[in-house]
């Protein structure tokens, strides 16, 4: 038969001949190896990589002491007492050091200031010592150097200053450190031209004129918040980031405590245009736009006036009948309690602050809530110091500068400014422990050493001192900067003799307690904090002829005025290399690595954007920024809100922040730093507070990473309409309904008691024989100012996972807080929550692990065991708290130096793994075992969690609730105790106590 | 062609990876089972000497035991307590005394070669007195009861209640160079625990937890 000679074909190239036809893609031409030999190789590597691996773990070593240092037991943690670096307000500390290794700074509770409380930037100041981009050797001209010929440099050109009488200009902030001080004073009179001039990149100074027009002393009172019954704040956020916020939120709690007997519970009034942690959580909270705030005040000082009698020193402004109604009862309210009542101002205007000065006056505040005999030395600095050194600079004066603890390039308005004229000056030198925006702009950086590292004191309120001792041997060549100054001063001396030699001729003969100076050192040391006398500069009588109404002026149609705040975890920007605050979610917005543009509903849908629209922020003389946008509830509409202290060089180093996987990469931004510096709009001068700004959209979007709508709680949809009789989440009342019912006053929950009468789904299977472990949050004291998450975070070994992972809901944070608004946008209220596990007693969590790693154990945690999780997320699906995560990532730790910031008692999770709260069990179990091994009974109040120790305001309480006595029992026992979700009947070994605001009605 | 020559290839590559495996095959254990584990020690230190013969207490020199959840490897000046004085064995003090009648010379002071870098870790030279040109440095042991990263146990709970060393460590004091006897597996571990608790320690009553929190955090 003859064979079918046509030619198929299945591509018009096949008619071109058969070279032209395309290859099937499994049958091209063979070059080195097919298929078959790439399997082959594959194979015969992953057998030979196998059987060669296969041996036992790697050789471990062990590697003892040369030299058994005394009283060190390898694997026992000590405590040693100190001073807070991160900012000027010299809270004491206790750092907790383990195996020669500083692992994490806790309150010092002796200490009368901050008594036991830390906030979020002092307990992330283990990772600034830990931090591998710090800098570890001087830098000379550009490049690394050594101090011997940095020094040698320096004082060869000094020596030449002195000789021609040069001007020599030593910038720095607030020195709260009375030793460094003093060197500084001596190192500045060895020149015949030289001047310490302090300058605070969060200005203060106002505060500081207005005492020295009013009392003759320039002083800022110490604040005793403990003592004032009224409160009434205008724009100060002194519970967040106004000067010493763990100090006040000690003495606003204890004002306001429930338990005590006689009950104290001050009424507190804030007056604010932006939402702040501090009107979040005031009794009453006054909205306006940032002129009224001023009028206000001007309105209820007046009000003071006429209620004083007397001469007119201030006559009432121009103001509509809303606010004189409000500053009338304001008034009658701060009158009525005259001795105990208080106004504070945060504007840093020295009008308003001579008003602000004659109301305290008439209300006697200076008879005790403020204090002007013993002042904080906590803000010191001089507003116009950088400006005059400017125009000086200009004038071709300054022949040296020296710039210690501040980044003026980069916090102050003019900086771009000061950057070029650092380029005039023969001799400029940078303290700065990194390259910074000014040390990359002088000739000269010594790096000072990390407060953990150096010797130092503090005296954050006159009489009050603590010593600042090192935890351990400097990890790079640093020098502190009291030994820098007393180099060049020609002393040459170590720190710890330079702090002993002040403390032993100026501190010892300001007390009397101790006959020998050892006595007064040990005690230091020991304590944490002296008391001593202290000169005291009587403060003139008030002097009325001084006080001057503020100037107001709002924004004219189309305007917004622009309102630049400290965010709680960045505060002026001198921490923003760390990676822990940048993903503290803000305690108000809930946003991350960000800062960003907020403006009200109102004023959004006026311009036509939503939360992630770019907006662009023009104002005259500044170049303009762009900044996504945030829609803030509870703000003024007139404003634009903008946070300081981002946009930063230290914040480059996160630009690829994030797990790395294949097929992603992180979002990058046209900027490698984190957020946008806002410093240029800073007002000029201390006269005016915010600045007029217009504000466009630019169409564009720009993602912002926000916690808020991260692990809800409540129900949606059409659950939520069949639950609508369900309590609220979180549970508010007022004083008047706690002394009319007697309990939480919250008529809509039903059902009181432990909630253990009700039937559940599972057996009572928990004997809870020994202890039983639970806790009771006091949500009447939590101001949310987040210190606790930080303090879980460091205590915890938890990872940061970067702006990306956020936005995809993926953080590590095993305590976090939720924030709920209620009311409407013109009088909304926040109210906050802190949420952790909850260690339920008929967990949810626990029933559906396919392969039991979470269990209960017999002291009432619900445990995580991390080398049984296979990460079925099963349980993180099942938990109503939402409270687990899960590990997506092995999360780089790629610097070894930063691993040594991690606890050794807590497992540093892997990759697929869920983990959550343990109620700091590690820490149950080395309280336990020692108490064990001393033969002593485990005292209620010896554990504590990491959350409860770091709370400036105690509002945690951790301990046995198995022991009737103990304060959390008491606690429990309540009338105010609700459990979250208690109708879920999974009996919660955490308890909340109803938050109470001081007013007649919800 | 090529194929058959990679093939060919890959199994001399393949021979050789066995090859260089195999002197270590003796050791090759499971993961956690490392039981029979004796790695020789930077210095010949006898346990059999010090614990048996010489019946020091164990927690003279891994005093850490008592008091923290690492027993401690004793830092060097501890050994120098003794080792200050004691240079030699008994036998090497002898050979060196016989020697010395033998040639008719007085004796010289004599030091075992292994307290030589007991010694040197110290930075001391001759006549114990310290050398500028020695750096002290640890002795760098190995370690050979390792347990996962994920378990902590504490040394301090069991010998406070009684728990003899010799419970997990085996023999020690019969040993000439330390060796693994436990599997220090996580069922090994519970075993005891849940005895224990059954039965007591010394007659005495003791509650050994069998919480998962209890070595898992």
């Amino acid at each position: 038969m003859e064979h079918d000679r046509r030619t198929y074909w299945r591509s018009p190239e096949a008619l071109d001949g058969p070279a032209a036809e395309p290859a099937h893609p499994l049958h091209t031409p063979e070059r080195f190896a097919n298929r078959r030999d790439f399997l082959k190789a594959a194979g015969f590597t992953i057998a030979g990589a196998a059987v060669s691996s296969c041996s036992r773990a790697p050789e471990q070593r062990a590697m003892p002491f040369v030299e058994q240092p005394d009283d060190l037991v390898p694997g026992r943690s000590y405590y040693q007492t100190s001073v807070c670096g991160g900012c000027s307000a010299g809270c004491g500390v206790l750092v907790q050091t383990r195996d020669g290794r500083p692992l994490k700074l806790e309150g010092n509770p002796g200490h009368p200031l901050s008594r036991g409380g830390l906030c979020a930037v002092g307990q992330a100041a283990t990772l600034g010592l830990y931090d591998a981009q710090r800098l570890t050797a001087p830098r000379m001209d550009g490049d690394t150097s050594t101090w011997a010929a940095v020094d040698q440099a320096i004082l060869a050109e000094m020596a030449a200053i002195r000789a021609d009488g040069g001007a020599v200009r030593v910038l720095t902030g607030t020195l709260v450190s009375p030793s460094l001080l003093d060197v500084v004073r001596r190192f500045v009179a060895t020149f015949s031209d030289a001047v310490h001039l302090q300058w605070d990149p969060l200005p203060g100074s106002a505060t500081l004129e207005a005492h020295l027009r009013t009392h003759g002393v320039r002083a800022q009172p110490r604040l005793r918040l403990e003592r004032a019954d009224v409160i009434a704040a205008f724009d100060a956020d002194f519970l967040g980031t106004w000067q010493s916020p763990v100090q006040f939120a000690a003495g606003y709690r204890d004002g306001r405590t429930l338990d005590a007997a006689p009950r104290r519970f001050s009424h507190h009034v804030q007056v604010e245009s932006r939402l702040s942690l501090t009107g979040a959580r005031a009794d009453r909270r006054i909205r306006l736009a940032p002129h009224a705030v001023t009028t206000l005040l001007h309105a209820v000082a007046s009000r003071l006036g006429e209620l004083a009698g007397g001469e007119t020193v201030l006559p009432p402004p121009d103001m509509d009948a809303g606010i004189e109604a409000a500053a009338a009862d304001l008034a009658d309210r701060l009158w009525g309690a005259r001795g105990r009542s208080v106004v504070l101002c945060g504007t840093n205007d020295e009008h308003a602050q001579t008003v602000v000065n004659y109301a305290n006056h008439l209300l006697g505040a200076y008879d005790g809530v403020l204090d002007l005999a013993a002042p904080s030395r906590q803000v010191q600095g001089d507003d116009g110091a950088v400006d005059r050194l400017l125009e000086e600079v200009a004038q071709g004066h300054v022949a040296a500068l020296i710039v210690a603890g501040v980044n003026p390039v980069h916090q102050h308005h003019r900086g771009a400014e000061l950057a070029r004229a650092l380029s005039r000056v023969p001799l400029t030198i940078s303290l700065a422990p990194r390259l910074n925006e000014t040390a990359a702009a002088t000739r000269f950086v010594c790096p000072d050493a990390h407060p953990l590292e150096a010797w130092g004191d503090a005296e954050p309120v006159a009489g009050i001192l603590s010593i600042q001792q090192p935890a351990i041997h400097p990890l790079g060549d640093t020098r502190p900067a009291i030994e820098t100054f007393s180099v060049w001063a020609g002393e040459g001396a170590a720190a710890q003799d330079l702090v002993r030699a002040y403390w032993e001729t100026a501190v010892f003969p300001r007390q009397s307690d101790h006959d020998e100076f050892l006595g007064l050192w040990t005690a230091a040391l020991r304590d944490g904090v002296v008391a001593v006398s202290h000169e005291i500069v009587p403060p003139s009588p008030f002097d009325s002829a001084a006080v001057r109404a503020p100037a107001v002026e709002a924004p004219p149609a189309g305007h917004f005025s622009l309102v630049l705040y400290p965010k709680v975890a960045m505060l002026d920007g001198s921490h923003a290399y760390n990676a822990w605050l940048h993903e503290l979610p803000d305690p108000v917005s809930k946003v991350v690595w960000d800062n960003y543009a907020s403006l009200s509903l109102a004023a959004a849908r006026s311009l036509n954007v939503a939360t992630g629209d770019m907006v662009r922020i023009e104002a005259d003389g500044v170049e303009a920024i762009e900044l996504p946008v945030f829609v803030q509830p509870g703000q003024d509409d007139s404003i634009v809100a903008v946070a300081l202290g981002y946009g930063s060089v230290l914040s480059a180093r996160f630009a690829d922040l994030g797990p790395r996987w294949i097929g992603s990469r992180v979002e990058r931004r046209a900027s490698d730093l984190v957020g946008v510096n806002a410093a240029p709009f800073r007002p000029a001068g201390s006269g005016s507070t915010s600045r007029v700004v217009r504000v466009a959209p630019t169409g564009t979007r720009q993602k912002l990473a926000s916690t808020q709508d991260h692990f809800r709680l409540e129900e949606t949809g059409s659950v939520r309409q069949a639950m609508e009789d369900l309590p609220p989440l979180i549970h508010e009342t007022t004083l008047a309904a706690l002394d009319a019912g007697g309990d939480r006053g919250d008529a809509d929950h039903g059902g009181h008691g432990t909630g253990h009468a009700e039937p559940g789904l599972w057996p009572d299977d928990h004997a809870h024989t020994g202890h039983r472990w639970g806790m009771v949050i006091d949500l009447a004291s939590c101001t949310g100012c987040s210190a606790c998450v930080i303090a879980c975070q460091v205590e915890n070994n938890t990872p940061v996972v970067g702006r990306d992972e956020v936005s995809r809901s993926r953080e590590m944070h095993w305590l976090r807080l939720d924030r709920y608004y209620t009311g409407s946008d013109d009088a909304v209220e926040m109210a906050v929550q802190p949420m952790l596990c909850q260690h339920c007693g008929n967990a949810p969590c626990e029933t559906v692990c396919p392969v039991v790693a979470t269990v209960h154990s017999s002291d009432g945690l619900n445990v995580q065991v991390y080398n049984r999780c296979v990460g079925t997320r099963f349980c993180e699906n099942n938990c109503p708290y939402k409270v687990r995560r899960f590990n997506w990532f092995e999360y780089a730790r790629e610097q070894p130096i930063e691993n040594l910031a991690l606890n050794p008692d807590v497992t540093v999770r892997s990759r697929g793994v869920m983990e959550k709260c343990s109620f700091c069990m590690h820490r149950i179990q080395e309280t336990e075992l020692e108490a064990k091994r001393q033969g002593v009974p485990l005292a209620d109040g010896l554990v504590q969690t990491a959350c409860q120790q770091s709370c400036p305001s105690r509002a945690i309480r951790f301990g046995d609730l198995n022991d009737p006595d103990s304060a959390v029992s008491v606690a429990m026992a309540d009338p105010r105790r609700y459990h979250v979700l208690e109708t879920l009947n999974v009996r919660p070994a955490v308890g909340y106590l109803t938050s109470v605001r001081n007013r007649e009605e919800l | 062609m090529i194929g058959r020559a990679l093939t060919l290839l890959l199994s001399v590559g393949f021979l050789a990876s066995l090859g260089a495996w195999l002197p270590q095959a003796v050791a090759v254990r499971l993961p956690g089972q490392h039981t029979g584990y004796e790695p020789v020690q930077p210095i010949a230190f006898s346990h059999r000497l010090h614990a048996g013969e010489l019946s020091i207490r164990c927690t003279y020199c891994h005093w850490a035991a008592e008091r923290s959840r690492h027993a401690g490897i004793p830092a060097a000046s501890i050994c120098m307590n003794c080792h200050r004085t004691v240079q030699v064995t008994m036998a090497g003090l002898r050979a060196e005394v016989e020697a010395a009648e033998r040639e008719g010379r007085d004796t010289q002071p004599v030091s075992s070669p292994e307290l030589q870098k007991l010694y040197a870790s110290l930075g001391l030279g001759e006549g114990l007195e310290p050398d500028p040109a020695l750096t002290p440095a640890p002795v760098p042991w190995i370690q050979v009861h390792a347990l996962g990263d994920y378990v902590y146990f504490d040394h301090r709970a069991h010998v406070g209640v009684g728990v003899r060393c010799q419970t997990c460590h085996g023999p020690v004091e019969t040993m000439e160079r330390v060796r693994q006897v436990g599997t220090l597996s996580m069922g090994w571990c519970v075993n005891c625990h849940r005895d224990a608790t059954e039965q007591g320690i010394d007659g005495r009553q003791v509650h050994a937890s069998l919480d998962c929190s209890t070595c898992h955090r």
